[in-house]
């Protein structure tokens, strides 16, 4: 037991300060001695690729249409990734010109606006995402990772 | 980034007609993109040393041209079925 533990402790018995005074000033204590001991490192100390492995790799689109038109697509979440920040690197009269076309197609996504820390943001809200369509013509839509 | 696709697996299949099932060996283009990236690097190199000297704002080719080796290196995996009453266009990259 450190020395000012046990005289917070002491203190505590003598009942110069409450319980709940004491919880405090060892809280801060804890705190204290963590922050002095560096910063802190990772929670898991194990082998990390379960984990890893368990994380969801594609992202799935299907679309089962009612007339019979299915369309199933399987696309690596690291080639959504990739894609994206390759979009940071077009140079700007380029990417003008894919804005132009995709707004004239009814998509109106300006990815000059998309920085590398919304990429990551983006790309982890995705895999938590899952979409779930059902159509009134029978026509249905998911949209999910795995 | 992951090992390039190495094989490309293609189906297109129309009722009444022969379908089309490919396999294709992208591995062996493997050489060849590898030569086409390394003659490109060099341009790329310069061109992004000039435009910085010019003083240009974008100077980026070179990261621009690894960037984009690197999309094809993820695409290993992707699935592509698109099928209806009257035809199916499998596209599988492995």
């Amino acid at each position: 037991m450190s020395e000012d533990r046990s005289r917070i402790l002491s203190l505590l018995a003598a009942g110069k300060i409450t319980a709940d005074e004491a919880e405090r000033l060892l809280d801060a204590l804890d705190t204290g001695a963590a922050a002095a001991a560096g910063p802190a490192g990772p929670a898991f100390t194990g082998d990390p690729s379960p984990l890893v492995a368990a994380l969801p790799k594609y992202l799935y689109v299907q679309v089962n249409g009612s007339t019979g038109d299915n369309v199933h697509l399987k696309i690596p979440l690291a080639l959504v990734r990739s894609g994206l920040k390759l979009t940071s690197l077009i140079p700007a009269q380029a990417m003008d010109q894919i804005n132009k076309s995709m707004s004239e197609h009814g998509m109106s996504i300006d990815f000059t606006n998309l920085k590398p820390e919304d990429i990551d943001e983006l790309i982890e809200s995705l895999r938590e995402m899952e979409i779930n369509v059902d159509g009134k013509d029978g026509d249905v839509v998911r949209v999910y990772c795995a | 980034m992951n090992v390039p696709p190495a094989i490309l697996h293609l189906v297109v299949a129309r009722p009444g007609r022969r379908s089309v099932r490919l396999w294709l060996p992208l591995f062996l283009l493997w050489p060849l993109a590898l030569a086409l990236g390394v003659l490109a690097l060099p341009v790329a190199i310069v061109a992004d040393v000039v435009l910085l000297l010019l003083g240009r704002r974008y100077y980026h080719y070179t990261i621009l041209l690894a960037r984009i080796f690197a999309l094809f290196g993820e695409t290993r995996g992707m699935d592509i079925r698109i099928n209806n009453e009257n035809e199916t266009f499998n596209l599988t990259l492995y």
